[in-house]
């Protein structure tokens, strides 16, 4: 219908000049920032080089970059542990009726402040707070357990619980739309369901699984909130020490170490399309 | 084979225990926001007092409104754009598709913390203020990519014969876009504006970056009161929005069940009315003289005294905060923000002068000066007062819990001791905490040696295991609640802490400390400097200076009022300091290049374990 290129073009100028102007352009001036140097007070020498992605590749970083694909690693998986049997009963085994509800009810904690979730977790955890006062009550321990929060325990009960919505969702989609004949029929074929769960469920969400890896992945590389106030700002994240830059004028640095954080972030991405797509052509 | 006959008991009790996870947390939440209790989470009987203070907080009010404001408009800018890039983008084949699809799932997968860097950079490398406009910019930039995804998916199913029809019946493609498939589209629209409201609702991260004078969202405000205090006004806060979310949820869901009807339309509609006549209801109530921009730290000012100057001239006073004073020369520095009057400490006064930030004060206009202490006057960072008077001083110490902790605390070191493992808790602030190491070793603060830095991050890091967090503003919190037993801390929190638990101390250790002025500065980028005038000059009528030391319990260097402060406040160990403590203690200073030695080892010392 649209078929003269003018009018698209002229449809889609607003949205595409936006992004540009206030998205892309930004990335530029940091990717073009980050070969420049920090001013003598802070501010940018632009005097240009590569000796931030030098210090950015040192050990020390590497292990900041470690330590936070280690965290979105860990919250990825137990989300995706925790999602699966819930996707599966809403999308295979639940009453027709109830199918929407309890849909609505996973995904409807999302709907609600992250920052207001992760207090509602330090409220819950503190020495003193539900968690402990409650199993002080019961008698269940003798003195409040403090590794509660201020923890990577902490860290990853948050990130878990801010990001599983992600994981539900595109496990629903996946799982709704496996034809359940094809399970019928490799159990009629003799299949333990063990076996129709390896060969035939999992290759058949792995397009699902993926989708749902990647959203709860990235937002978990760049946690900022959450080790902040559920981890007492003890460990460096990468999304602290970015932050840190910012605060400490190293505005270079802080450029350096997000080109690269977005870098690995694609270069991970383009993997997770790859292996999509080879999932769902076999 | 029937699949649903047999729900194995495990799944159904994995179901049960995943919901519980969800719900639990929110449930708790809102069942102690009726809790007669300020810090205890035992039940102490049911109050409506924390809903009624939440709902009088006429900050907490303010960024509410600021924060429906901008998700309405994002909404409405976002989804506009988001369909008509879909509809464009429907069935072309070409350069242009692929270039625009990638370009559209970049802010989806970008992390947000890399967004909000870029974005605040950019403004200030193009002079942009930062405010209200910068926020809504960068929020419909985070935010269009979901319209087009969600609206593009549902275009994809649509059926192409449907629009062929009308056209083939003599519809023009404006018409076929109005009649067919823009109604087609409709709950893909209505469901991606909802999701765009909230996320633009929700964010912190890149608002955190972008926002400026006047352009404080809930978030934001959300942030420093858990930051600086949890209290069950929070509990009150986050109930009122869980409540107002589920209900559009709830409408969301039914629409999406039954599709949208006029009652639908109708309802849609009031709720929309009624956000935008909240957003924009105190514009019609009352129309101030003028409004003068305040950026101070959290905490440091009486709204009681806000409420005085406010009545007494008709001038309203918006008060915006920060927690460090890096945050504060970024926000400086990110764009021309509009503040008129900032609080800095010394060390960052030095530097907003020679960064030409800041505007020497007339002080013909401040005949209050006389009642100032000449010996807080002529301070090395602003030698002749041109640019700064002093509003505060203060000093780094220890705060303590008696009760817990036996024996008197004297020395910086009792925070290295093993007793106290896990109760220990340190400012979440790179230089203080250097300088507490730097000064136990015996060295300056202010070092700049790398050896010496070297030995303090040794230092740091055989400290890490005893501490249980790192927090610059809620320490005297901790303290209360038993969390920490002893606390790297500032005086005045401390002391404000006192009154509500007599058992807390606060000592100044004997290896000397970090002295602390901060200074009321008017920025060059001001935009009232004859407001911040009236209001420098009000803050240091000595009755006014009294009543907000009373209150934030910081000490001013106001000879006239200290007669009538609290006995707490008289017996402050400022005025006691020993000489050879004075002397050993120090200003902060501004390290230049050193700093990113600085930051190397305040990172390794976080990587510690």
């Amino acid at each position: 219908m649209w078929e003269t290129g003018a009018k698209r073009r002229l449809l889609l100028a607003p949205a595409f000049l936006w992004l540009l102007l206030f998205f892309l352009l930004p990335l530029g001036l940091i990717v073009v920032m980050s070969f420049a140097e920090r001013g003598l007070y802070g501010g940018v020498r632009w005097t240009f080089g590569l000796q931030n992605y030098r210090r950015a590749l040192e050990p020390l970083y590497l292990w900041v970059y470690g330590r936070s694909f280690a965290l979105a690693a860990v919250t990825t998986g137990l989300c995706l542990v925790i999602s699966y049997p819930v996707a599966y009963y809403i999308a295979l085994r639940a009453d027709p009726r109830w199918k929407h509800l309890l849909l609505v009810l996973s995904i409807l904690p999302f709907w609600t402040s992250f920052l207001l979730r992760t207090y509602a977790w330090m409220f819950l955890l503190r020495v003193e707070g539900f968690v402990n006062t409650t199993l002080l009550a019961l008698g269940v321990i003798e003195r409040p357990i403090s590794w509660l929060l201020y923890s990577n325990f902490a860290v990853v009960i948050g990130q878990v619980y801010g990001e599983l919505p992600f994981m539900i969702l595109p496990l629903y989609v996946a799982l709704e739309r496996l034809d359940v004949r094809v399970i019928e029929a490799a159990m009629d074929l003799g299949a333990n369901r063990l076996q129709v769960f390896r060969r035939i469920v999992l290759p058949l969400t792995m397009p699902g699984i993926i989708t749902g890896t990647v959203l709860v992945f990235i937002p978990s590389v760049g946690a900022f909130i959450t080790p902040d106030m559920l981890g007492g700002a003890k460990s460096a994240m990468i999304g602290t020490v970015i932050q840190n830059q910012f605060v400490q004028r190293n505005h270079p640095m802080g450029s350096a170490l997000s080109v690269l954080l977005i870098v690995v972030v694609l270069v991970l991405l383009l993997l997770a399309s790859r292996a999509a797509r080879f999932a769902s052509r076999r | 084979m029937n699949a649903r006959s047999r729900t194995s008991p495990i799944l159904a009790l994995w179901m049960g225990a995943t919901y519980l996870f969800l719900y639990a947390p929110i449930l708790v939440l809102a069942v102690f926001s009726f809790n007669d209790s300020r810090l205890l989470a035992v039940w102490r009987g049911f109050t409506w007092a924390w809903y009624k203070a939440a709902l009088s907080n006429p900050p907490m009010l303010d960024a509410l409104r600021t924060s429906v404001l901008v998700a309405a408009l994002t909404t409405l800018i976002a989804t506009a754009l988001g369909t008509s890039a879909a509809l464009a983008l429907e069935r072309w084949r070409g350069r242009w598709r692929s270039l625009s699809e990638a370009l559209f799932v970049l802010p989806i997968v970008v992390p947000e913390i890399v967004i909000g860097f870029a974005s605040v950079a950019f403004f200030g490398w193009i002079g942009l203020r930062l405010g209200l406009l910068t926020v809504l910019i960068a929020h419909v930039a985070f935010s269009v990519s979901y319209v087009f995804f969600v609206v593009r998916a549902r275009l994809a199913t649509l059926d192409p014969r449907l629009e062929e029809a009308a056209m083939d019946l003599g519809a023009d493609p404006w018409r076929v876009l109005w009649r067919i498939t823009l109604p087609l589209l409709g709950p893909a629209i209505a469901a991606s504006a909802l999701l765009v409201f909230t996320l633009s609702l929700d964010d912190y991260v890149i608002t955190s970056f972008v926002a400026g004078a006047g352009a404080t969202t809930l978030p934001l405000r959300l942030y420093s009161m858990i930051k600086t205090g949890i209290t069950p006004e929070v509990n009150a806060i986050s109930t009122v929005l869980l409540v107002v979310t589920l209900a559009l949820a709830a409408v969301a869901f039914r629409i999406e069940q039954r599709g949208m009807t006029r009652a639908h339309l109708v309802l849609v509609g009031l709720i929309l009315l009624g956000l935008v006549g909240f957003a924009f209801g105190d514009l019609a109530t009352s129309r101030p003289r003028a409004t003068l921009n305040v950026l101070i730290w959290s905490n440091y000012i009486s709204p009681r005294v806000v409420r005085a100057f406010e009545e007494r001239t008709g001038i309203k006073v918006n008060i915006e905060t920060y927690d460090s004073n890096e945050a504060l020369l970024a926000k400086l520095h990110a764009g021309v923000v509009a503040y008129d009057l900032i609080v800095p400490s010394d060390y960052m006064v030095r530097i907003l002068i020679r960064e030409n930030l800041l505007q020497p004060l007339d002080l013909t206009r401040l005949p209050n000066l006389r009642h100032l202490d000449p010996s807080a006057l002529g301070l090395p960072f602003d030698p002749t007062n041109t640019y700064s008077l002093p509003y505060t001083r203060g000093v780094t110490g220890i705060g303590y819990r008696r009760d817990k902790i036996a024996g008197p605390i004297q020395s910086w070191a009792d925070l290295w001791d093993a007793r106290w493992r896990e109760r220990i808790v340190m400012l979440d602030d790179m230089r203080e905490v250097f300088g507490v190491a730097l000064k136990l070793l015996g060295y300056s603060l202010n070092s700049t040696d790398p050896q010496q830095l070297r030995q303090a991050r040794d230092l740091l890091v055989r400290q890490k295991p005893l501490v249980r967090a790192y927090d610059s503003a809620n320490f005297d919190q901790l303290l209360l609640s038993g969390e920490a037993w002893i606390a790297h801390a500032w005086d005045g929190q401390i002391i404000k802490a006192r009154r509500e638990n007599p058992n807390i101390e606060f000592v100044i250790p004997r290896e000397g400390t970090t002295l602390i002025v901060d200074n009321l500065c008017i920025p060059r980028s001001a935009e009232r400097p004859d407001l911040a005038h009236e209001f420098i000059n009000f803050l240091m009528d000595p009755a006014v200076a009294a009543e907000n030391m009373n209150e934030i319990m910081y000490l001013m260097p106001n000879r006239s009022a200290w007669p009538r402060l609290r006995p707490e406040l008289q017996q402050h160990p400022i005025f006691s300091i020993p000489p050879d403590v004075l002397r050993r203690s120090e200003y902060l200073q501004d390290l230049g290049p050193t700093t990113v030695l600085y930051d190397r080892y305040w990172t390794e010392v976080k990587l510690a374990r």
